[in-house]
């Protein structure tokens, strides 16, 4: 049965550019919190861990309100860039990233703060930088971590359907993605539709997981 | 001449004290730091290394300040020359011997690193990473790391631990040869009596946070006059998992398995750098 395909690439784009910015965001950031002193970093844990244990439509809500034309920061984005948030793409990406930026954190904080600290001490007797020791030391011996990382991160985004509907709407091509896809294909009575699109999400989350653990399990440093 | 006076809040044994420490090393000599665990021998090498911050306390390095905590001023680890050989070497796990020996020496430094894996005998492992080296071998690198940079300061923390018998000889020939001939003011934390014995022209033994006693080689010849004492106490301390010996004169410990066969009474001799009076 002929399907449109549009929800399935429009969510695999997103989850793509979500993670893929979510490295550049999330392995500093992650780095910074194992390794750093600071006072306030458990605030700042805290701030990055509240997507796990809120309801996307909690965190949908407040994104809603703050993308919106009408709040200074999406006026400002309107006014300044010419960029609307809320039912656009970019509105999408930039809430997956809130939301998935734990996926990303967590493992990678956990693989760093594993590693032993002699390592970090000895490249810093050896006169390297906090940033090359990162680079060339820390981060090559917690590639586990950097996958799993990557992956959940991934996997996360795929699977967002409250978040994406708060935000987002339900508006093919441009936010209309499989997760929605098959919420409005139910509500059409379309099973066999919602069934393909649910199909494919499970082989592709399945996949992807079944990758992980195979590369995770050959991963030798 | 390296001169430090520094003193850290820490929890000992026996409570929370100040560590604290005054000492002036010869430049090239080799000092072993001995004690009981806990006494602060590896803290003292951290403050060295930069690597803890002291509450106050005063390094000068060859007249130059390497910490001042009056004036503010606390050169970083990677500022200081010093070469650190951590108790687990500390090698990274990712990087080809070579590259671990590589990865701290400057471009013109190719030869130096060369000059390093042959003295250290390493060729045969050169591409190896350091997961499939021995506990020597393994220490052999982090010596050979350490001294890549050509440091004035040279820190060994408890090199020979983990280490059998044969390789701990060889580590200690080699050891001495490297300190020799690079000239590094060299300290040791050991807890092996031959290692010091074999190795070190000073011994600073401390407890507690503080020197109880500093001996060089030459005083303790001149102390030497009693050839044995008798053992006043011998038992194993399994916390340590180590052989403790109590005489008149001297705590000695050890792992030695040999020691197990004295009792109370019978004679040793204690060389006098481990003399407490």
């Amino acid at each position: 049965m002929p399907i449109d395909w549009g929800p399935i690439w429009l969510t695999l784009r997103l989850a793509g550019i979500t993670t893929f910015i979510l490295l550049f965001i999330g392995v500093p950031l992650a780095s910074w919190l194992a390794l750093s002193r600071f006072r306030l970093k458990p605030l700042i844990e805290t701030f990055i861990s509240l997507p796990l244990v809120l309801p996307p439509s909690v965190v949908g809500f407040y994104l809603l309100l703050a993308f919106s034309p009408t709040s200074w920061l999406g006026g400002w984005l309107l006014d300044t860039f010419n960029v609307q948030l809320v039912f656009s793409f970019v509105g999408l990406v930039v809430a997956s990233l809130l939301y998935s930026l734990p996926f990303m954190v967590h493992p990678i904080q956990a693989g760093l703060e594993n590693l032993p600290s002699s390592w970090r001490e000895a490249a810093y007797t050896l006169g390297q930088s906090p940033i090359r020791t990162l680079w060339y030391v820390l981060l090559p011996n917690c590639k586990p971590a950097l996958l799993t990382g990557i992956v959940l991160s991934f996997a996360h985004t795929i699977g967002e359907f409250g978040l994406v509907l708060m935000i987002g709407g339900n508006l093919p091509g441009q936010t209309r993605v499989a997760s929605i896809a098959i919420y409005d294909e139910v509500e059409l009575l379309n099973f066999d539709t919602a069934h393909t699109y649910a199909v494919l999400l499970l082989g592709i989350s399945f996949l992807i997981l079944l990758l992980v653990y195979g590369i995770n399990k050959r991963v030798t440093i | 001449m390296i001169q430090l006076d520094i003193s850290l809040p820490r929890l000992f044994a026996e409570g929370l004290s100040d560590l604290h420490i005054q000492a002036d090393l010869e430049s090239g000599s080799f000092t072993a730091l001995i004690g009981p665990s806990g006494s602060g021998k590896t803290t003292l090498l951290r403050l060295l290394a930069g690597l803890e911050k002291p509450k106050q306390g005063k390094m000068v390095v060859n007249g130059e300040v390497w910490l001042d905590t009056d004036k503010r001023i606390n050169l970083s680890p990677q500022e200081r020359s010093i070469g650190y050989v951590f108790q687990d070497a500390a090698l990274f796990p990712n990087l080809t011997v070579r590259r671990n020996i590589q990865f701290a020496a400057s471009r013109e430094n190719a030869t130096l690193v060369d000059q390093l894996i042959a003295e250290t005998g390493l060729e045969p492992f050169i591409n190896q990473k350091p997961v499939a080296l021995s506990g020597g071998q393994r220490q052999r690198v982090a010596l050979a790391r350490a001294l890549v940079r050509r440091p004035t300061m040279l820190l060994l923390d408890e090199p020979f631990a983990a280490l059998d018998s044969e390789a701990s000889h060889q580590l200690r020939q080699l050891l001495l040869k490297l300190h020799q001939d690079w000239g590094t003011t060299t300290l040791l934390v050991s807890h092996y009596d031959t290692d010091v014995a074999v190795l070190a022209d000073r011994v600073i033994r401390l407890s507690q946070g503080r020197v109880q006693s500093d001996q060089t080689k030459a005083q303790a010849r001149i102390k030497a006059i009693s050839p044995s004492e008798p053992i006043r106490q011998i038992y194993f301390d399994e916390a340590e998992q180590e052989w403790v010996i109590q005489t008149d004169t001297s705590l000695l410990r050890s792992r030695n398995p040999t020691w197990s066969e004295l009792r109370i009474n019978d004679y040793i001799q204690v060389s006098p750098l481990f003399r407490q009076d």
